[in-house]
């Protein structure tokens, strides 16, 4: 039950909360607001205003050095996405349809670990593993060491979508003579999918945001957006750093709404 | 002699060392037979009925379908439909696939599924909402379809798990009676678990009344009424007074305040029984009437009268126990009051004395 | 129906009845298969890897050397270098994580509290978006906000009441409660919302007043949201890497960047290997004594 007339906030405490409220939402959007106001700014100093300007995308879309990190951070959002979107569905299944299975509390553990832990912490379990190894750093460790943590992400989302699907519904199409695969495909399937989309775009968003874990297994060659924006910060700010980081904003909102419309539409059919 | 649609040989079903859900069934439920489980809650009849259905596995016994063997045969295997509690309908598929959904599985495609997906849900008389969503239905239009989805597939046995329980009294009882019509013109076994013992004695055929695993007895509704073989079957079923006492001869019952009774006995002389009486099967009389020779007697004191609308439910202190006693409300009764003496009286067939 | 040659005829036994959960399990066990080979591979066995590590000797190139084990690496966790790095690292953590409640908390209640589920869903998004959006950028805001002529520093001048934040402590602790405030906010928002507000009345009507009901009822029974926030909030905080680079610069230098220059500049491999483990050893302690004390998930 949601809150009523006699539980409801009142009076001056309900002003103040309110006021927090709005000071907390100015805190956390003005700053973004004004990285997108400068990267309009004729002015080196990214402080100062001078102007209204597109230079400073122009020349972002002329560096050929952000335009291939870009590239690889696609690529390896896209596949690493794929792959773990897959593996994490298959995980959430095996702990949440399946009672009792060899080694599946270690497993339960083992899943839970890639989220809690500091990602400097993986980076370096994962750089001198692969140096052990001897793999050759470079795109293919970066989409390797995504999957590895992105695996977990989804599987919480999926777990979550899972344990709220009534049981009694796979029973039901079993019931009518569906065999194990055709009652995934036509019941559980379809209604868990949202929270699969939303693993996925969970995913999706951790891979093209990470610097860490990144920046150390990428070796001396490939390198990502995230990690090559990084690089600038450190060197020099310009404006063109914020024109970037504008389009990063607005593509990571417009992957936002999205997925809440997708989610949205999927919520209405089921 | 005709193959029973349901038979139950030794069944049992054990979870873990401890838990011992269902233990050591047997029951032969017959063709066309309307067949209730019935019991309080955790009394074993859902897994029961889930291991008829193939949910679930016994651990020992064996589940027979028309002669078939189950052993450990998974439920799209098994030649039954069950009618879930929650109904289980698929949210996002329309009825008419919900209805459909069995026969797609089995290979039945076009017109003919077509048809009978229609003559299904026009049996159930939902006609028109074939392309309804269940979320657009009421409590009582999604059980229907439940109940269309599982018949639509012609199975040789029908399994219900509490299916009316989510709805509200009216209605229910409406369900009930439409139920057991379907039932008959379908011709089909029916086997209802319920905790429902007014919902058991109106549907079904037979009722096999369980309690923490064990099936306790057997038998149709009148059969399960009058003459109940324990304590919890008295118990359960309607109400019931229970008289402590020790049997003098055949047919004879010393009670504890004093009184002897004549009542139907099974044990020997000496035995300790409880004497069941139902409250409707006594009469409340004025001190002083007298009775015929082949009425029992009983002394006491209203304690309490509580007044029902269609019946009067007196509470009278015998001595040792206080017995309640219903009279219908017909004009023209004696009304006593709490502090009355009175005299109550039953004919001997009425009251069961019992060991257990 | 040829394959029901094997179920027929066939009364059950306890022995019929465990292989059809054996084979259930086995089922269990292969749909999880490939993730669990994945991570045990990239993940368990990394964590081992580290840990042996962090006994090695350390070769002229930094790399490890895995021979002539020893505990230099560990010793130099004693270190007072060290000490003060990862006391620095665990009071801003601490500090974080306390100033995101005590911020998150009252905002978390207040978009709980709208009455229309509309507008409580709006107010989410409106946290979220910042959330998604990347973190780089987020932090990078604030580095051109607090930089000489950003615009929080010339407002701190025109004040007179601060300078020049950025490259300082407190440009730190901005970015990190900047970045990690929806961490606290959404898992806070979840609990809060979960709380069955009959039990609010029911207090009121056992005449406790407003504040009492909060303290004794509400901040209780939000109890869960908090663990979890503070979780998600410490944790990264701990290892924070980016933030502190970019607002903290050369000379505030935490543990993320003291562990990520062991594998560059400084080229001390075990070392970076020891923190790490030791770092991960106190987690696992903390994250097992957080399970045992009755929580089932996060």
């Amino acid at each position: 039950m949601s809150v009523s007339e006699g539980t409801a906030v009142k009076g001056v405490v309900d002003r103040l909360l309110t006021m927090n409220g709005w000071l907390v939402f100015l805190f956390l959007y003005v700053p973004i607001l004004i990285v997108i106001l400068f990267s309009f700014s004729d002015h080196p100093n990214v402080g100062i205003w001078g102007g209204f300007t597109f230079d400073w995308y122009e020349r972002m879309l002329g560096n050929q050095q952000l335009l291939r990190a870009l590239r690889n951070s696609v690529i390896v959002a896209l596949i690493s996405t794929a792959v773990s979107t897959v593996a994490g569905t298959a995980a959430a299944i095996a702990l949440e349809r399946y009672r009792r299975w060899l080694g599946k509390r270690p497993f339960d553990a083992l899943l839970y670990l890639p989220v809690i832990i500091p990602d400097v912490t993986m980076a370096v379990m994962l750089l001198i593993w692969f140096a052990q190894l001897e793999f050759r750093l470079g795109l293919t460790t970066i989409i390797l060491s995504h999957i590895a943590f992105n695996i977990s992400f989804v599987a919480i989302v999926v777990r979550a979508r899972l344990a709220n699907m009534d049981e009694a519904l796979e029973e039901a199409a079993a019931d009518l003579y569906a065999s194990r695969w055709k009652t995934f495909r036509l019941v559980t399937l379809p209604l868990i999918w949202p929270g699969v989309i939303g693993g996925a775009l969970l995913a999706l968003t951790l891979s093209l945001d990470d610097v860490v874990i990144t920046s150390l297994v990428q070796g001396p060659g490939a390198t990502t957006l995230p990690v090559y924006v990084f690089g600038l910060i450190r060197r020099s700010v310009t404006p063109e750093i914020n024109a970037v980081s504008t389009v990063m904003l607005v593509a990571s909102m417009l992957l936002v709404f999205v997925s809440l419309a997708f989610q949205r539409r999927s919520e209405d059919r089921v | 002699m005709s193959v029973a649609a349901v038979s139950l040989s030794n069944v049992t079903k054990r979870f873990g060392e401890e838990v011992t859900a269902v233990d050591a069934i047997d029951l032969e439920i017959a063709d066309g037979e309307f067949f209730s489980l019935l019991g309080p809650s955790g009394c074993g009849k859902t897994t029961t009925l889930r291991m008829i259905a193939g949910l679930e596995f016994p651990t020992e016994g064996s589940i027979q379908i028309f002669g078939e063997e189950m052993g450990i045969r998974p439920p799209n295997k098994r030649p039954v439909n069950t009618v879930f509690q929650s109904y289980a309908l698929f949210p996002h598929m329309t009825v008419f696939r919900n209805v459909a959904f069995g026969l797609t599985m089995t290979g039945v495609e076009g017109s003919e599924r077509d048809r009978r997906v229609h003559e299904a849900i026009d049996l159930v008389q939902l006609s028109g909402m074939a392309n309804r969503s269940p979320k657009q239905l009421s409590g009582g239009q999604q059980q229907r379809v439940a109940l269309a989805r599982a018949l639509v597939n012609r199975p040789k046995v029908l399994l219900l798990d509490e299916p009316l329980g989510a709805l509200d009294l009216k209605l229910r009882q409406a369900m009930q009676l439409e139920l057991k019509d379907i039932q008959q013109e379908v011709g089909i076994t029916f086997v209802y678990v319920t905790h429902d013992q007014q919902e058991a004695l109106t549907m079904s055929d037979r009722i096999g009344v369980m309690s923490h695993g064990r099936l306790l007895q057997v038998g149709s509704a009148e059969e399960i009424y009058e003459s109940p073989v324990s304590r919890f079957v008295a118990d359960f079923i309607g109400e019931t007074n229970f008289i402590e006492g020790e049997i003098l001869t055949g047919g004879e019952v010393r009670l504890a305040n004093g009184a002897v009774v004549r009542a139907r006995t099974r044990s020997g002389p000496g035995s300790h029984v409880t004497l069941t009486l139902r409250p409707e099967k006594l009469n409340i009389n004025a001190p002083g009437t007298t009775f015929p020779d082949d009425r029992c007697v009983l002394q006491g004191t209203v304690q309490r009268r509580i007044y029902y609308g269609d019946a009067l439910y007196y509470e009278v202190d015998i001595g040792t126990v206080i017995v309640d006693v219903m009279v219908e409300n017909r004009p023209g009764i004696i009304r006593y009051a709490a502090g009355d003496q009175v005299v109550l009286d039953f004919h001997p067939e009425a009251a069961e004395a019992l060991t257990e | 129906m040829t394959d029901l040659a094997e179920f027929e005829k066939v009364e059950v036994s306890p022995e019929l009845e465990q292989k059809a959960e054996r084979d259930k399990a086995r089922r269990g066990l292969l749909t999880a298969l490939p993730s669990y080979v994945y991570l045990v591979f990239f993940f368990a066995i990394p964590l081992v890897v580290v840990f042996i590590f962090s006994f090695a000797s350390r070769s002229r190139t930094g790399r490890p050397v895995l021979e002539d084990w020893n505990l230099d690496s560990w010793i130099g966790l004693i270190d007072p270098l060290f000490a003060s790095i990862a006391w620095r690292s665990l009071w801003l953590a601490v500090v974080n994580t306390v100033l995101c409640l005590l911020i998150g908390y009252p905002f978390a209640y207040w978009i709980a509290t709208r009455r229309r589920p509309t507008t409580r869903n709006i107010l989410l998004i409106l946290v979220l978006i910042p959330f998604w959006s990347n973190f780089l950028v987020r932090t990078y805001a604030w580095r051109t906000l607090l930089d000489v002529d950003g615009l929080v520093t010339r407002l701190g001048e025109a004040t007179g009441l601060w300078g020049q934040l950025l490259f300082t402590a407190p440009a730190v602790f901005i970015g990190l409660l900047y970045g990690y405030l929806p961490f606290m906010v959404l898992p806070l928002y979840a609990a809060i919302e979960r709380i069955e507000w009959s039990l609010i009345e029911a207090a009121r009507d056992l005449y406790a007043s407003g504040s009492d009901a909060f303290r004794k009822v509400t901040l209780p029974l939000s109890r869960p949201g908090i663990v979890a926030g503070s979780i998600l909030v410490f944790i990264p905080s701990l290892g924070a890497y980016v933030t502190p680079d970019i607002l903290g610069g050369a000379r505030t230098t935490l543990l993320g960047n003291y562990i990520v220059t062991q594998f560059g500049a400084a080229r001390n491999w075990p070392f970076g290997a020891a923190m790490s483990s030791a770092i991960l050893i106190v987690m696992l302690v903390a994250t097992i004594y957080y399970f045992r004390s009755g929580a089932k998930t996060l």
